[in-house]
């Protein structure tokens, strides 16, 4: 294995979880000068387990590790990964959004450029300017992290952990060292485009640095890696070498998820789209605007429609539907809920009470990951569950609740020990289930989804997909905002495309695939 | 005992540390003060005694134990009791039992402000209740000048201190208020609603519950449940002195925290602030009954409580109170 390219090998790594939960089973991978290296594999195969070995966050319980063919202790620490040469670039919270980016590309490095106790400003705004130049980031110095685009935010980390890597590590002083950068699916919160700029960013920083990308996005893995690793629970179950072999995205597709591709079943999704014409309109949306976000929003929702909102990030469509569920507040326009107007300004619990249904994706948003699943599921369908001895006095039965619970499970193959386990426990496709499960059993008119699978394999992505085309064939009108242009393709009747707020194009179905090339 | 069974019992102790310490304690502490004073519950009249101490005090913790579950912190606590047991028996020559009303509503008031200064205005409840506790401290200065207040009146003694199967009266006051939230916590969607606000404001919000109704009315149940005790407390000690309630926000903190609700919210609950104020104030009468120094008594309050937040807090989701 060991060829003369090779910086960091890990060889026969396992870790075991609570002494039952083994995690990676004798893992050895292997990370060469000047290359992206893809780890790809669904939620739960081993991704993070072995990136947190990499950088010192757990301890194997065997394996070795080998530096430029010496070896060498596992890090301790993140510190001392780096050290070695290793940084990692997290999925998210990476940035500190009131520092200015000069000062975010030197935290924690200040140490390094003080004299006499004073730090020294114009060096580091001098130093940012010159790395930013060479790496080819393009954006004001001066302005704060929270105002830039999330892809050179992104650009911004990943300089940084450079940066960090080339001051702190321990090299013999001689040999120029190349950085190992682990980025944890980088692209999770970016648009098509700022995709597509990043790696592009990538390919030009490979020259000097080498990556480890970790990923369940299979066309991004396929185009920018040299080598491809495919975990599945715990075991490295194939390498490829991109350079020498031929690999399809379904076959890659296959040695994920151990079965057959959802892009092959897709076809029998396709049913339920298109059949609301001439149904009642539940809700209309006239001129809404929020400024600075969304301009003059106007459509007609029908019984069992969906209507998508697409475009970049930023184009103001998870705003959309956050403010027609009100979590946030549009500044005028209408919105007419059959035949009533909403008040612009209610909060969520009145626009639950006509029949707004709101559903998002991101863990921990909506879900209480400290609560039993039984409790998530009767928090929206209390008078379900509640007894009323008194007309004034609700009391919940926890029989009922069980019951509720136990359908609801049953019905969704939610897989879990029992009604009491704790979510936060549950991986991450059974914890969305938990999350559409209730408004499965709510029932409302209409439902506001917001990224609806993101962060999920594409095994669970399937099953919700099946429940939302169950509600969708049960009457119930939909609201799509999502990155994900197949999400589209499978849920919407109609795709309203957005730019900077301003609708552009409304497309059909047929029109969208068409045009996304599915 | 094996390897794995020394395993299973240190992850079982790690999961419930937030009930073994509590129960622990207890136990601990009557064995402890039972050798360190022989006459430590020995009799009846002993045990009479340390209800008398105990029961007003459960009744504002309640209050507090809502408001913390919910994430929050209510400061004045003890300055409401001490201006609902001033104005009780500030009226009660003038206006008999219908002072308990006066009383009451003065104190929800002050629960309704707390709860807008935090639902409306977003001034976190630190702050807010800080400033508030101050506004009753000076009102109950103002009404009462300082002055102690004294009723001899039997009627007035008599609605905490009748004895029903040899109990006091505020003992059974006492239970039933507990009993009162321990059903409203766990049997109703609003106690419901208390926990979500505390374990995930933004989750609570997105699934339909009203989070400012909830935050003032858990403010104003709080208060009214520390003007009850006010009212109460005056019977009991026939009447009312500025000395009321004073040093008793670490105390009352402290049995909420030992009983083992997190200062993050939504973790503990109303049964486990019954242990707390047991132990809280059985340790406190047990060390009095000692002879130790009320100033001493203070500093192993204040040790116990930060203590016990440390042990009990959820350190998953630290973030600043509000």
């Amino acid at each position: 294995m060991s060829t003369t390219n090779s910086i960091l090998e890990v060889r026969n790594i396992s870790k075991t979880f609570d002494r039952v939960v083994k995690a990676l089973d004798n893992v050895s991978i292997e990370i060469r000068r000047n290359e992206i290296i893809s780890v790809v594999g669904e939620n739960g195969a081993g991704k993070s387990t072995l990136m947190k070995i990499l950088v010192g966050i757990y301890q194997p319980d065997s394996g070795e590790m080998y530096y430029l063919g010496r070896r060498i202790p596992f890090p301790k620490s993140p510190l001392d990964a780096l050290r070695k040469g290793i940084s990692i670039v997290y999925q998210e919270r990476g940035v500190i959004p009131h520092l200015k980016v000069y000062q975010f590309l030197f935290l924690g490095l200040e140490e390094k450029f003080t004299k006499l106790g004073r730090l020294q400003l114009g060096k580091i705004i001098g130093l940012t300017q010159s790395i930013f130049e060479e790496l080819g980031i393009k954006c004001d110095l001066a302005s704060s992290m929270y105002e830039l685009p999330p892809s050179v935010q992104k650009m911004v980390e990943i300089a940084r952990a450079i940066l960090s890597v080339k001051l702190m590590v321990e090299g013999d002083g001689e040999s120029e060292v190349t950085p190992i950068i682990i980025l944890d699916e980088p692209t999770a919160p970016l648009s098509t485009e700022e995709r597509d700029a990043l790696f592009n960013y990538l390919l030009n920083l490979k020259k000097s640095n080498s990556f480890i990308f970790v990923s369940h996005i299979i066309p991004e893995v396929m185009k920018f890696s040299d080598r491809i690793y495919v975990l599945r629970d715990g075991k490295v179950v194939a390498h490829h070498d991109l350079s020498s072999e031929k690999v399809t995205e379904d076959q890659l597709f296959r040695e994920i998820v151990g079965r057959e591709s959802y892009y092959s079943l897709w076809a029998r999704y396709v049913y339920g789209v298109g059949k609301a014409e001439g149904k009642r309109v539940v809700l209309s949306v006239r001129n809404l605007t929020k400024k600075g976000y969304f301009e003059n929003i106007s459509f007609d929702l029908h019984e069992g429609e969906c209507i998508g909102f697409f475009g970049p990030a930023g184009c103001g469509k998870s705003e959309i539907a956050r403010a027609l569920y009100g979590e946030i507040f549009a500044d005028h326009g209408e919105i007419i809920m059959d035949g009533k107007h909403v008040k612009l300004k209610s909060e969520p619990y009145a626009r639950i009470k006509i029949g707004i249904g709101y559903f998002s994706g991101e863990t921990g948003k909506e879900l209480f990951l400290f609560w039993p699943i039984r409790k998530n599921l009767s928090l929206v369908n209390f008078e379900k569950v509640c007894k009323k001895p008194l007309k004034i006095i609700s009391v919940i039965s926890f029989n009922a609740e069980r019951a509720l619970a136990e359908k609801i499970m049953k019905k969704l193959r939610i897989r879990a020990p029992s009604t009491e386990t704790e979510c936060y426990s549950l991986s991450g496709g059974n914890k969305q289930k938990v999350s559409v499960g209730k408004w499965l059993e709510k029932s409302p008119r209409v439902l506001i989804l917001e990224d609806p699978t993101i962060g999920i394999d594409v095994g669970a992505r399937e099953e919700i997909y099946e429940v939302l085309l169950e509600m969708k064939g049960n009457g119930i009108a939909m609201i799509l905002a999502s990155d994900d242009p197949k999400e589209y393709a499978i849920l919407c009747d109609k795709i309203i495309s957005l730019k900077n707020g301003v609708v552009q194009a409304i497309y059909t179905n047929e029109e969208f695939r068409r045009l996304m090339g599915l | 005992m094996t390897m794995a069974q020394v395993w299973v019992f240190r992850e079982w102790l790690q999961r419930n540390l937030n009930t073994v310490i509590p129960v622990a304690g207890f136990i601990v502490l009557i064995l402890g003060l039972r050798i360190a004073n022989p006459y430590f519950l020995t009799s009846w009249d002993s045990l009479i005694t340390l209800i008398y101490g105990t029961s007003w005090f459960l009744i504002a913790a309640c209050g507090l134990t809502l408001v913390i579950l919910m994430g929050s912190f209510d400061f004045s606590v003890p300055s409401v009791l001490k201006l609902s047991a001033m104005i009780f028996a500030i009226l009660y020559p003038s206006l008999g039992f219908s002072s308990i009303l006066v009383s009451v509503a003065v104190g929800l008031i002050f629960g309704f402000i707390n709860g807008t200064l935090l639902a409306r205005f977003n001034i976190p409840s630190f702050m807010a209740t800080l400033a508030t506790s101050m506004m009753a401290e000076g009102l109950a200065q103002v009404i009462s000048g300082g002055y102690t207040r004294i009723i001899t009146d039997p009627a007035f003694r008599a609605i905490s201190t009748t004895m029903i199967l040899g109990l006091p009266s505020i003992f059974y006051w006492a239970i039933l208020i507990w009993a009162a939230c321990l059903f409203l916590t766990f049997m109703t969607p609003f106690g419901r609603a208390i926990y979500a606000v505390g374990g995930n404001i933004v989750g609570a919000r997105l699934a339909g519950i009203n989070v400012k109704m909830v935050r003032t009315a858990v403010f104003m149940i709080c208060a009214l449940l520390a003007s009850i005790a006010g009212v109460l407390y005056a019977s009991q000690i026939q009447g009312a002195h500025m000395q009321v309630g004073v040093l008793d926000m670490i105390p009352l903190f402290a049995s909420v925290v030992v009983g083992g609700t997190a200062l993050t919210g939504g973790v503990g609950g109303i049964h486990r602030t019954l242990l707390g104020v047991l132990i809280i104030r059985w340790l406190d009468s047990g060390l009095s009954m000692l002879a130790i120094d009320l100033n001493v008594r203070m500093i192993i309050f204040g040790a116990i409580a930060i203590t016990m937040a440390i042990l009990t807090i959820d350190r998953r989701r630290i973030k600043i109170m509000k």
